[in-house]
């Protein structure tokens, strides 16, 4: 009885071995890698059809209720950062990761010693030739001049060129993995970050991640010295520069100008230029007082509370003005100064007198912060990739073979691929060899 | 006129008439007309380097320095530029008339919409600050010599669908072709996506941020993956990499120009 049973063991045993290795091979296999980058072209397809990352009411007037409730369900409102695409993701790295591994040990397996095939093996490959009345050191000579030889013996030669194409797919698929490595790194360790700074502003602080800006400290200060546009004489933005000085522990670090495109890298945080605009400063007198205003910010003394709430540069001809609301008494209340009309220059406000004297325009300047710690490993992945792709697509690999008969010395030539290209080449080479012989 | 507007007027001539001489061939069928072809197809490719030249040199006279890489209506003049580049390296390999003809008329294509639709302007315009960068220039010509790579491959996959038994080459040679291009567009291609990633990761601070050019990019850069795959497996050979090879250079086309007008990005000109 316990016989059977063992049996029945054994058989359900060897059944999810099987089971387990077939899967193994469907993962590791090319149709698999078909299916997954299949899967992830036509979601990302999906991804420039369907708007991403818009507010719910875009949706709500693009589609019916209905649809965005699936939209939603899938988060196909941001595909790219949905859970479902980061599964095809890893499923695709581990795809390929196993696959690269197991080509890798093929190759180690199959290196075999390079041994010199017999004299009969030679002659029946694609290209030979025999050469007669020539010193083999010197046919050695010739050959060792254009190929690497890879084995020598009394009997003859084998001399090999191109090598490096057998790895090129090697090369590429471990570039895709190196770039797949580098970028999750910077998603783990790396934040992005937005800084806004005004001509004389010194900020040690950034604001991360969009909408619930977060404060990440930066641990040093950033000052913003100067910034400047330049245009084109067609009026087109050519240039646009801030100036900022890295300050540390009080200390003036360093001076360097941010343009687009040349962004300033400093303990591992790189500044870019991203924005700028155009702010206006009000200043006044109110009472004795000199104050400077910005649009929105709130003036609060005893019991006057006041803002500006609007700027208009030109208010028919009689020049800049600006909308000004206060309280009085609880009660909401607006007026406008206009800096030019002497009657309206001067104001009392709740008892106080107010006086409207100047406007600045000064410059703001937005800086992109991104800190990726990923970002050379993202760059070995791509230096890879394309160095494997030349390995693989414009390199060949080819050998040929010397060997002492009794006709003389043979020479015959072997590759895998562009046998056209070799023949010419391995014509070139007997030419060459048979050159003073006549 | 300006005169590099004028010398790119009339290569667009040049390239009608190749279109005309490579029909006369077929009507004909005498094999001196290749020659004739080739010999026409040279001074084209010369002319059209030289319009571009010029082009360069007058955005400098103009105080705006930079090479004609910059507008839509450059980029098409360049990808019609990148056609002849392929057809010329290739020469040894595309020696069917049929092909060449195709190719003649994408680029008669190119160039007559660039020259004629009144929506493409024709002004050097200045380089906004974005795009003043040494990568522009690499970014640029990979991506249309794989474009141009790839308008070879798909002309091959339509050729082996249609069949048409007087005009296309064998199916095998048309397959070797259609190979041989994308062993050209693709490492063009991936050199074109990922200098453009290191370019934005200058420019914009992300070497990656799925916009939709970037994404329609990868899209195609999945496709022609598939196709080096694909061939691996014996039986997948034949129509499919014909439908294949069609389906890539739709997804060009989306990418290049359907992004554009349909998909607002980056990437897009207007701004
Ligand atoms: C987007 C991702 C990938 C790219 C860009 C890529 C690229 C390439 C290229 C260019 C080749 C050379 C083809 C040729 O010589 O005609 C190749 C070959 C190959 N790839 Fe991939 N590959 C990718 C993913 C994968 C994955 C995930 C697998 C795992 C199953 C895989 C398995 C292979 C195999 C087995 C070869 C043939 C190797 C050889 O004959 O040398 N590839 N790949």
């Amino acid at each position: 009885m316990s016989v059977t049973k063992n049996n029945e063991d054994n058989i359900i045993f060897s059944k999810i071995q099987q089971i387990k290795e077939s899967a193994y091979r469907f993962i590791t296999s090319i149709q698999f890698t078909i299916v997954l980058l299949s899967l992830i072209a036509v979601s990302s397809i999906a991804g420039t059809l369907i708007k991403q990352k818009a507010p719910v009411e875009e949706y709500l007037s693009l589609y019916p209720e209905g649809i965005y409730r699936i939209i939603q369900l899938f988060g196909l409102d941001d595909i790219y950062h949905a859970p479902w695409f980061y599964a095809l993701l890893v499923l695709f790295a581990i795809n390929l990761i196993l696959c690269t591994l197991r080509r890798l040990s093929r190759l180690i397996k199959t290196k075999k010693r390079i041994i010199l095939p017999e004299e009969d093996d030679l002659k029946n490959m694609p290209v030979s030739f025999t050469v007669n009345g020539k010193e083999n050191q010197y046919v050695v000579r010739m050959l060792k001049r254009r190929y690497r030889a890879t084995c020598e013996e009394t009997q003859g030669a084998v001399f090999e060129k191109g090598r490096l194409s057998q790895y090129g797919s090697l090369i590429i698929h471990a570039g895709i993995i190196i770039t797949l490595i580098g970028s999750l790194t910077g998603l783990l360790f790396g934040y992005k970050g937005f800084m806004v700074l005004r001509k004389g502003d010194v900020k040690d602080y950034l604001t991360t991640g969009g909408r619930h800006g977060k404060i990440q400290p930066l641990g040093f200060s950033i000052r913003c010295k100067d910034f400047a546009v330049t245009f084109y004489p067609g009026g087109e933005p050519k240039d646009y520069v801030t100036t900022v000085e890295i300050i540390e522990n009080n200390k003036r670090i360093m001076e360097k100008p941010i343009r687009v495109n040349h962004p300033l890298s400093y303990r591992g945080l790189r500044f870019y230029q991203a924005t700028y605009g155009n702010e206006a400063n009000f200043l006044f007198t109110i009472g004795q007082e000199r104050v400077t205003l910005r649009e929105r910010e709130v003036y609060r003394k005893g019991g006057l509370s006041l803002m500006v709430i609007r700027f208009e540069r030109q208010i028919h001809d009689f020049g800049p003005g600006v909308l000004v609301a206060y309280l009085d008494r609880e009660e909401p209340k607006t007026i406008w100064f206009l800096r030019d009309v002497q009657r309206l220059k001067e104001q009392k406000v709740a008892g106080i007198p107010i006086s409207f004297n100047e406007v600045h325009e000064d410059f703001f300047t937005g800086l992109e912060v991104s800190r990726d710690p990923g970002v050379w490993i993202v760059w070995t992945g791509f230096a890879s990739i394309l160095f494997g792709l030349f390995a693989n697509f414009f390199i060949y690999d080819r050998k040929i073979y010397l060997r002492n008969t009794a006709d003389g010395i043979l020479i015959a030539g072997t590759c895998k691929k562009n046998h056209e290209r070799f023949s010419e080449e391995f014509a070139r080479i007997e030419k060459e060899i048979n050159r003073d012989n006549t | 006129m300006i005169i590099h507007d004028k010398i790119l007027g009339i290569v667009t001539l040049f390239y009608l008439l190749l279109f005309v001489v490579h029909v006369f061939y077929f009507a004909t069928r005498k094999e001196r007309v290749l020659s004739f072809i080739w010999a026409i197809l040279y001074i084209t490719f010369g002319l059209h380097t030289v319009g571009l030249l010029m082009r360069w040199f007058e955005s400098y006279k103009l105080n705006m320095g930079h090479a004609p890489l910059s507008n839509f209506y450059e980029s098409l003049i360049v990808y019609a530029w990148s056609i002849s580049l392929i057809i010329i390296v290739l020469k040894k390999r595309l020696l069917y008339p049929v092909i060449t003809a195709g190719l003649c008329l994408i680029s008669l294509g190119l160039m007559a919409y660039a020259s004629l639709s009144p929506s493409v302007v024709h002004t050097i315009q200045p380089l906004i600050p974005a795009l003043q960068s040494n990568w522009l220039h690499i970014h640029v010509i990979t991506c249309f010599l794989a474009y141009a790579a790839f308008a070879v491959s798909f002309l091959c996959g339509i050729l082996s669908l249609l069949g048409w038994k007087n005009f296309v080459p064998p199916q095998e040679n048309l397959e070797q072709i259609n190979y041989t291009s994308i062993i050209i567009g693709f490492p063009m291609l991936s050199a074109g996506i990922l200098t453009g990633a290191v370019w934005a990761h200058y420019a914009w601070g992300s070497y990656w941020s799925w916009d939709p050019k970037e994404t329609w990019s990868l899209i195609t850069w999945i496709i022609y993956a598939l196709i080096l795959h694909v061939r691996l497996m014996k039986d997948w050979q034949g129509k499919r990499m014909a439908f294949l090879s069609i389906a890539g250079f739709i997804s060009v086309i989306f990418t290049y120009f359907g992004v554009n007008f349909i998909l607002m990005g980056l990437h897009s000109y207007a701004t």
